[in-house]
């Protein structure tokens, strides 16, 4: 998780406390010609290679006010620095939400969730940043102000500068605000839990909940016991958390009718009560925000389910003292974290993974230092990297932004 | 829109002629008969369904895959001609819109589904394919491909994602760009690269979300893999008549603050239903203005939610509230305010359709300053919208036999942009930019904002091939490429190319 900020105790500090005074302090590392690192919540600090070299750690935690909440047209105009727990308490109190639900939420910060295309599991029903973010104001490089997308849910009007920015890694600029739609808060939730299920199954639900044209905001697979006891081996076998939300009626049919498909199936299913669904989703957030020392994130088609288990937690799973995951299987994405065992051939069981999941990708968002690396950290080059060299070397052509942190050493 | 060649209608465009070896090089790429240069047959390809603005292809070509695709932008660069993309033609922005001298490349030949995944939820497509027959493919599986623009049974998935399009039912399930998974794309120099895919995530840049909606100026999409999804179990429809769009835009509001995220939420004035009942004898009655509304998910939230928004509309002043019996009768809704727009035709011999998006909450103002610039210009418009999203349709009504009436035509349509920008929307929600709304994207977007999206697009296209004269008002050129392209060491190991 937060990656202490090795190697940039020599950066000059900057911290403005309003837009204009970001531009001008983005004016002045253009002047100067210096390295940028821009740092939110610092959530996120161990993706991408450590960074080297920076002149200026550039902090955005000073830009937090919340520009505009239009609650009737179900947007938000939101300064980068905000966090978003402090972002969804004042969104809540007028009965709406931000529909992200990333790891870290009172130290995470809006620009660095949209820098890293953070997500949790509600992305399952409401997409992820880029379905979310409607508009963006950015500083570039040179220090220009420019902003790309609007206020208005729909929009076709110029590029989709937002979409640009999401997952970027603060390599194109400075996100300075933010612009969301917003969803309401739901009236009713229910979580169905399924304790003991094997890979396979777990790829049967999805298309079982599919085919009975359930609609979950949220479904996650967490590796049963954390292996903590095994230590070396993955037994391959999860404990699933399905959550419905919505309007009380929708909600309890929804629920009902999962059980149903389950009891019909054999597999074993309860209806968990409010605060044994607080507790299974408490167990999820500690996954994912584990304090170890590697966390890689995989990507498969949802469908495979058996290829992200077997060969590649069973791969890493080896590898790592306390080793625990959590798949999201309707999305085919999800988490792998852990300590890793002094002398264990790492390297190795990542190759291993990304073989498996070959069409998809494993990306470190925590490792140790000799793995901190390109391709290391990313995998093979993507295929478009030509296409993001040019579109890097558009926008800061002096390369002076986070760089080597990114994709192919952009 | 605010072109002179509407306003006083141009002498017919005249071809530049495309030098004789290209027309010989498009040849053996693609086949003779698949290379169109002879002026008369040139016409067809002259416009977009904007048919205002005409311009003259030197030719046109309609390769057949993504290679011959990707020898012809070859070609055209050499040749140092335009490459203007062309689907179905269906656009109403001038997308389409040659420019003199270009390379039209039709892509309505290459209309194949490729791939289905119904377990991973997706399909892989060529651009040529018709929105409708992506959902027919896979509808007796149960399952549907989302954006629905009004044009659907006749426009391409490639022209779709051009545009970014939307439809009646993106209030709840997003745009074009929501639903495109990935897309096979071939540059400015000819390669040909693969950008995301059906696993979500694809490490960096968001190099898709860029392409969606850029109206193809960054590139030719030859292949397009969609996510689709799961039919919803139950949908409920109602359509409820109100005095006026005062009463049916509250309607709209309190619906939405409820929480309820309708599937589709139209709103249509007078006119509108007039043109509908014109054109589909559908018995609706002559009212101030009416609301179509869909709400879909599982039957018990369906009934719930369509109950609730049933109970707002008699408290916000319904007329009258119509549930639709049967399916057929439904889709008789739907189509009477699908064919608002053709329907025109009924009430005028001309009429423009303007798109642009306010935010939702100042509909009723927005639609009374419209009203009253109606009156002043003495011009007649209609108002069908998406009222859940903001995103307007005003029709503007006029006879072009009629001296002047064309210009203040376009001048209205004009001063509704200039509101939507003054209320903090846009000058498009789904239509797109196009040639059409070019001068006006100085007046929403500052020369910052615009010259940030110039050099994403040199970027692309350092040469400005592709689509020239579209989104940007002025014409920009992009000057040297700043730094210098530095290989990947594993390129340089030859294990991955420049693609």
């Amino acid at each position: 998780m937060s990656a202490p900020l090795q190697g940039l105790e020599s950066a000059r500090e900057v911290r403005p406390r309003s837009l204009d005074e970001a531009t001008a302090a983005m004016a002045e590392t253009a002047r100067e010609g210096s390295k940028v690192l821009f740092v939110g919540g610092g959530t996120e600090l161990g993706l991408g290679p450590a960074p080297s070299g920076i002149d200026v750690l550039f902090r955005t935690d000073g830009l937090d006010r919340v520009v505009e909440h239009s609650a009737l047209d179900q947007i938000v105009v939101v300064e980068a620095g905000v966090t978003l727990g402090a972002l969804q308490r004042l969104l809540g109190a007028k009965g709406q939400m931000l529909a992200l639900d990333p790891p870290w939420p009172d130290r995470a910060t809006v620009g660095g969730l949209v820098a890293t295309n953070a997500f949790g599991p509600r992305r399952t029903r409401y997409g992820s940043v880029r379905d979310l973010i409607i508009g963006v104001s950015i500083v570039r490089a040179d220090g220009t102000a420019a902003r790309g997308g609007g206020k208005v849910v729909k929009n076709v009007a110029g590029f989709d500068l937002p979409k640009l920015m999401v997952g970027s890694l603060g390599t194109l600029g400075l996100i300075a605000t933010v612009t969301f739609r917003l969803h309401p808060r739901p009236e009713a939730e229910e979580t169905l839990r399924l304790p003991d299920l094997d890979a396979e199954t777990v790829r049967r639900l999805v298309l079982a909940m599919r085919q009975a044209q359930l609609e979950p905001n949220a479904a996650a697979a967490l590796v049963r016991d954390g292996g903590a006891d095994l230590g070396v081996r993955f037994d391959g076998r999860f404990e699933v958390g399905v959550r419905f939300e919505g309007f009380g009626a929708g909600v309890q049919q929804q629920a009902q009718r999962l059980l149903e498909v389950a009891t019909r199936q054999g597999w074993t299913a309860e209806r968990l009560p409010a605060a044994r669904a607080t507790d299974f989703w408490a167990r999820h957030d500690q996954v994912r925000e584990a304090a170890v020392g590697f966390r890689a994130k995989l990507s498969a088609q949802p469908a495979e389910v058996e290829r992200v288990a077997n060969a590649a937690l069973g791969s890493l799973f080896p590898v790592l003292d306390q080793p625990r995951a959590v798949h999201y299987p309707t999305l085919g994405l999800g988490f792998v974290t852990g300590e890793p065992r002094p002398g264990a051939p790492l390297a190795a069981a990542l190759a291993a993974a990304r073989e498996a999941l070959v069409g998809g990708s494993v990306v470190l968002h925590s490792a140790p230092t000799e793995l901190r690396n390109t391709p290391g950290v990313w995998g093979p080059p993507a295929a478009g990297l030509p296409l993001m060299n040019s579109v890097k070397l558009r926008l800061d052509p002096g390369r002076r932004l986070a760089p080597g942190r990114f994709v192919g050493g952009i | 829109m605010s072109s002179p060649s509407r306003v006083s209608p141009a002498p017919d465009p005249v071809p530049v002629p495309a030098p004789p070896t290209v027309i010989e090089r498009l040849g053996a790429v693609v086949g003779p008969a698949q290379v169109i240069h002879e002026p008369v047959d040139l016409r067809t390809y002259e416009c977009d369904a904007l048919t205002s603005f005409r311009a003259a292809p030197s030719v046109v070509v309609l390769p057949g895959s993504t290679e011959e695709v990707a020898q012809v932008v070859r070609i055209a660069a050499e040749a140092g001609m335009p490459v203007v993309p062309r689907g179905a033609g269906t656009g109403l922005s001038g997308g389409a819109l040659p420019v003199p001298g270009c390379v039209l490349l039709g892509l309505s030949r290459m209309k194949k589904i490729l791939e289905v995944d119904l377990d991973d939820g997706w399909i892989r497509v060529q651009p040529g394919v018709i929105n409708l027959d992506v959902s027919k493919e896979i509808s007796a599986a149960g399952y549907y491909y989302a954006p629905d623009p009004s044009s659907q049974s006749v426009c391409t998935i490639g022209g779709n994602v051009a545009e970014n399009s939307g439809g009646a039912h993106c209030l709840k399930y997003g745009f074009t760009v929501n639903h495109v998974l990935g897309c096979r794309l071939v540059t400015a120099d000819g390669s040909v690269i693969d950008l995301g895919g059906p696993a979500l995530d694809t490490p960096g840049y968001d190099l898709l979300g860029v392409v969606v909606g850029s109206e193809g100026t960054l590139g030719i999409v030859t292949e397009v893999v969609l996510r689709i999804l799961r039919k919803p179990e139950a949908t409920r429809t109602f359509f409820a008549t109100f005095p006026s769009t005062t009463e049916a835009g509250n309607c709209v509001s309190e619906i939405i603050s409820t929480g309820i995220v309708p599937a589709a939420i139209e709103m249509m004035d007078r006119l509108a239903i007039q043109a509908a009942v014109a054109a589909t004898g559908l018995d609706w009655p002559d009212v101030g203005a009416a609301l179509l509304m869909d709400v879909d998910g599982c039957s018990a939230e369906a009934e719930h939610t369509s109950k609730v928004a049933v109970e707002i509309a008699r408290r916000t002043g319904a007329l009258e509230i119509r549930v639709p019996r049967s399916e057929d009768e439904r889709q008789l809704m739907w189509k009477g305010r699908k064919s608002a727009f053709a329907a025109m035709g009924r009430l005028s011999p001309n009429y423009i359709v303007q798109d642009g998006v306010i935010p939702r909450n100042d509909i009723a103002r927005v639609l009374a300053e419209i009203a009253r610039l109606s009156q002043e210009r003495g011009l007649r418009v209609a108002n069908v919208f998406h009222a859940g999203d903001g995103n307007l349709h005003p029709l503007v009504l006029y006879d072009a036999k009629v001296p002047g009436q064309e210009h203040a035509a376009e001048e209205l349509a004009g001063e509704i942009l200039r509101i939507c920008i003054r209320y903090g929307g846009s000058i498009t929600g789904e239509h797109g930019v196009g040639a059409d709304k070019a001068p006006y994207m100085g007046e929403m977007f500052s020369e910052d904002d615009l010259d940030t999206m110039a050099k994403v697009r040199c970027a692309f296209d350092p040469g400005t091939t592709f689509n020239p004269g579209k989104v940007f008002p002025t014409p920009r050129l992009c000057g040297d490429r700043p730094g210098v392209y530095r290989p990947h060491p594993t390129e340089v190991a030859g294990l991955a190319d420049r693609g």
